[in-house]
């Protein structure tokens, strides 16, 4: 039962270090800067540096658990540790929590459409729309994820330039004094970055894909490094420019700061932010679409996860039409993707790298 | 079948093959170097008059040596052939080939003495070029690869010849540097072209369409160019050149996106020159693809993003004007689009005509009677200005195809719709491909190195290697030669 669909499939290094920074950062670094504000004041930049270590040490943990078996995609190894069933319903649980993390970034970028931009336009127009680049794109494979991927991260490098323009009006003052209160309510926000950092985890499905697999560890860390930076600038950016109360108010605090930018020809300028940013959604959410999709299609022992792909677009419109998700229900979604994540990106790992060992020392130390 | 030895056998299987038709010289005469009757038979409409008189007929009535069979008889003609089967007979009239029978012998010569109406070497009308040379290709095959030849006097250059067509028998000659294009590719081509089945091709780019990887992509993926020396650069670059007989287009495969935007004067103009005209170029076709609905998302969505003094000259020049934004730019881009159309085929004096009549009634017509606004002819004029810019004519009537949806899906979502279309295109580009290579190339997939010959043109000397795209086999193109 050998599914694996690698062959003329290969992915570069650079493409696999875009593919995780894209699916890293998306919807969280909107909101980021006042979520870690409110646990730790303007001390949450380090939580954030915390945070990134911590998906860099989940994220070397995948790694070498990928390692064993470098053919392999998470779905495969679940089949060869766990038997067909219960490895099938893991590799279930694996997609369906891949399927959460696509509903919530879909929801929330057509909620922010909504707001920021359109609205009076309904949410399933907005859907609609959404899933026409969505199908394209899932139904091919990695390696055209990857392209795009990579693509997108140096079509969207003008933007941090943008987001720095604040700053002339900002006051260092605000990060002052460091470590405020101590180290607790740091770690203790180190929790609320995880949902950012989550995109790491699609390594399990990426890693037989690399072409240069010597360098995937390495380049694993470069992406978390590249996120973490990201959130770090975007972060402080926020902190120096708002006053450390201001901008726990602000629901996108990320988005408002480009509220303050313009120019002689252009006012308004986040709208055309938003509308470029969905680039960096989109790289967010597709390859978690095409995770979910890959990985059910693997489930049903279908080669081409096409049907599986139009199924799950069509759910996605038809549930617009019925379900237009209130604010608080996005905010629950994304607390269930960060709880889940949890489990799926850090404590996963371990368990898995764990039972693997156990596994293979009940063997006779040899991988199976 | 065989060709029977003797004439009166072979005159009847001529009555029987070519029936009505006039043009068909049948000639028997007597030969003297052999003593022996032969008939000798060409198509008078395709061969060349005056070498059958010099060359065949002149030596066959007055030489007098002997011979003995068909391999000595003497005739002034390079290029003989020998066969015994009738249907390479049947070809080779239809090539303009003359053919002689002997009494008595199995086999009958072939003689090249083809010479059909043909053009002579010009300028091409569509690919002009400022610096580059001023010869075309021209219907025959033969004439356009020896132009080819002319440039590249060099044992790797192979020509590959196969025939396409049941009953067109068009001759396809891929021309292609063994020592770098890339052999799969090389395959891959031939593969395509060898499954066509069909009656005839008459046009280079009914063959592109033929064979190209992804019909329903809007963008060509196949270059097209009557220009030698475009054809020759891209064979340097490790691609592969079709020549098909009768047509004054070549076809180059593989293709990459971004090469639909050079020119061969790119490289004949000095560097910083050619990256300002191709940065123009790249902003061109932004600009032939979003500025309506750019205009359009403005309008209708987003007046917001205007400042001020802007929307209130936007506004005033919008007051009169019964429509909606989407119509009022369909109606105009239509407009300029039959316009274009009308005076591509129209001999040029009447194509001036319609030069004024679209000047006058859409330039200031359309605006005095309130159908359109004044900002909206801008609009229309810069597109259509920046969608002339783009050199390849099938991008460029790609991209003017593309901007109708760009302008509906920004008539429903404003800029949203906008980034959502580009993000259509950028996951369609990464998607394609030619001949089994990136389309997007070096752009999707990131190839940064050879972003050196793409939206910029650095300069020659430190162009050392050969693209990545077509997958060349040889990357070194030249040395260090200054610093």
């Amino acid at each position: 039962m050998a599914m694996t669909r690698i062959p003329q499939n290969e992915i570069t290094i650079f493409q696999y270090v875009f593919f995780i920074v894209g699916a890293q950062i998306g919807i969280g670094i909107l909101s980021l800067p006042a979520d870690v504000a409110k646990g730790s004041g303007t001390d949450g930049w380090i939580a954030i540096i915390f945070g990134g270590v911590l998906s860099i040490i989940a994220s070397l943990i995948i790694v070498s658990i990928m390692e064993q078996h470098p053919q392999d995609t998470i779905f495969d190894l679940l089949l060869r540790y766990f038997g067909k069933w219960f490895g099938k319903l893991l590799s279930l649980l694996f997609s369906l929590y891949a399927a959460l993390a696509a509903t919530t970034v879909v929801f929330t970028s057509i909620h922010l459409v909504q707001v920021w931009v359109l609205p009076q336009t309904s949410n399933y127009w907005i859907m609609i729309l959404f899933m026409i680049p969505g199908f394209l794109a899932a139904r091919q494979g990695v390696r055209i994820l990857g392209r795009y991927a990579e693509i997108v991260f140096y079509m969207t490098l003008w933007m941090p330039l943008l987001i720095a323009v604040p700053l002339k009006d900002g006051h260092l003052l605000h990060l002052l004094p460091v470590i405020k209160e101590g180290w607790l309510p740091i770690i203790k926000t180190v929790k609320q970055t995880i949902l950012s950092f989550l995109g790491f985890e699609l390594a399990f499905l990426l890693y037989p894909y690399v072409k240069e697999k010597h360098l995937a560890k390495k380049g694993i860390i470069i992406a978390n490094g590249i996120s973490m930076a990201a959130f770090v600038f975007v972060t402080l950016v926020g902190f120096i420019f708002y006053s450390p109360d201001e901008i726990t108010e602000y629901v996108w605090p990320t988005l408002s700061l480009l509220k303050t930018i313009e120019f002689p020809f252009m006012e308004r300028f986040e709208i055309i932010f938003l509308a470029a940013y969905l680039f960096v959604l989109s790289t967010t959410g597709i390859p978690y679409i095409f995770t979910a999709v890959f990985g059910i299609a693997h489930v049903l022992e279908q080669y081409d996860h096409v049907r599986v792909l139009v199924v799950g677009v069509g759910l996605y419109i038809i549930v617009s039409f019925l379900y237009t998700p209130p604010f608080a229900d996005l905010q629950a979604f994304s607390d269930w993707w960060g709880k889940t994540g949890t489990i799926v990106g850090y404590i996963f790992p371990v368990v898995l790298w764990l039972y693997m060992k156990l596994y293979q020392w009940l063997r006779g130390g040899k991988p199976s | 079948m065989w060709i029977p030895s003797s004439l009166a056998e072979v005159e009847a299987t001529i009555q029987a093959t070519w029936g009505e038709t006039p043009d068909l010289v049948v000639c028997r005469l007597n030969v003297r170097q052999l003593k022996k009757d032969v008939v000798l038979l060409y198509l008078d409409s395709l061969a060349d008059k005056n070498s059958i008189n010099n060359n065949v007929l002149q030596p066959l009535l007055f030489e007098t040596h002997d011979a003995t069979n068909v391999e000595e008889v003497a005739v002034l003609i390079g290029q003989k052939k020998y066969t015994n089967l009738w249907s390479e007979v049947e070809t080779a009239v239809f090539q303009g080939e003359s053919v002689l029978f002997i009494d008595g012998e199995q086999q009958a010569l072939l003689l090249d003495t083809q010479g059909w109406p043909q053009r002579a070497i010009a300028e091409p009308q569509v690919e002009s070029s400022i610096k580059g040379a001023h010869q075309g290709f021209i219907e025959t095959s033969g004439k356009n690869i020896a132009l080819i030849r002319r440039y590249l006097p060099n044992r790797e250059l192979k020509v590959k010849e196969l025939v396409v067509g049941r009953r067109g028998k068009t001759k396809v000659a891929l021309l292609y540097l063994e020592d770098v294009t890339h052999p799969e590719v090389l395959k891959e081509l031939e593969d395509r072209i060898r499954m066509i089945d069909v009656d005839a091709v008459v046009n280079t780019g009914e063959l592109m369409q033929l064979i190209e990887d992804n019909p329903f992509s809007p963008f060509p993926q196949f270059l097209l160019t009557e220009r030698p020396d475009a054809a020759v650069s891209n064979l340097l670059q490790g691609r592969i050149v079709v020549v098909v007989d009768r047509s004054p287009s070549v076809m180059i495969a593989p293709m990459s996106f971004i090469a639909f935007f050079q020119t061969i004067d790119d490289y004949s103009t000095r560097w910083m020159i050619a990256t300002f005209l191709r940065l123009l170029r790249t902003l061109a076709f932004f600009i032939a693809i979003f500025l309506p609905s750019l205009y359009i998302a403005a309008i209708s969505f987003h007046y917001e993003l205007l400042p001020l003094n802007l929307i209130l000259t936007v506004g005033e020049s919008r007051e009169q004007v019964p429509l909606p934004p989407i119509l009022e730019a369909i109606l105009m881009e239509l407009a300029i689009e039959m316009l274009r159309e009308a005076g591509l085929r129209l001999p040029a004096p009447i194509g001036q005509t319609v030069g004024i009549v679209g000047g006058v009634v859409i330039g200031q017509a359309a605006v005095q009677a309130g159908l359109v606004s004044n900002i909206m002819v801008v609009v229309v004029a810069i597109t259509a200005i920046g969608s002339f810019i783009i050199p390849n004519p099938d991008m460029s009537e790609s991209v003017r195809l593309i901007r109708f949806p760009m302008m509906i899906v920004s008539s429903l979502f404003g800029v949203i719709g906008m980034a959502i279309g580009l993000m259509i295109l950028v996951i369609h580009l990464a998607c394609l491909e030619s001949l089994g290579t990136p389309f997007g190339s070096p752009f999707a997939p990131v190839r940064f190195r050879d972003w050196k010959d793409t939206v910029v043109r650095f300069p020659l000397w430190t162009m050392r290697s050969r693209p990545l795209s077509a997958h060349p086999i040889q990357l070194k193109r030249q040395t260090k030669t200054r610093k």
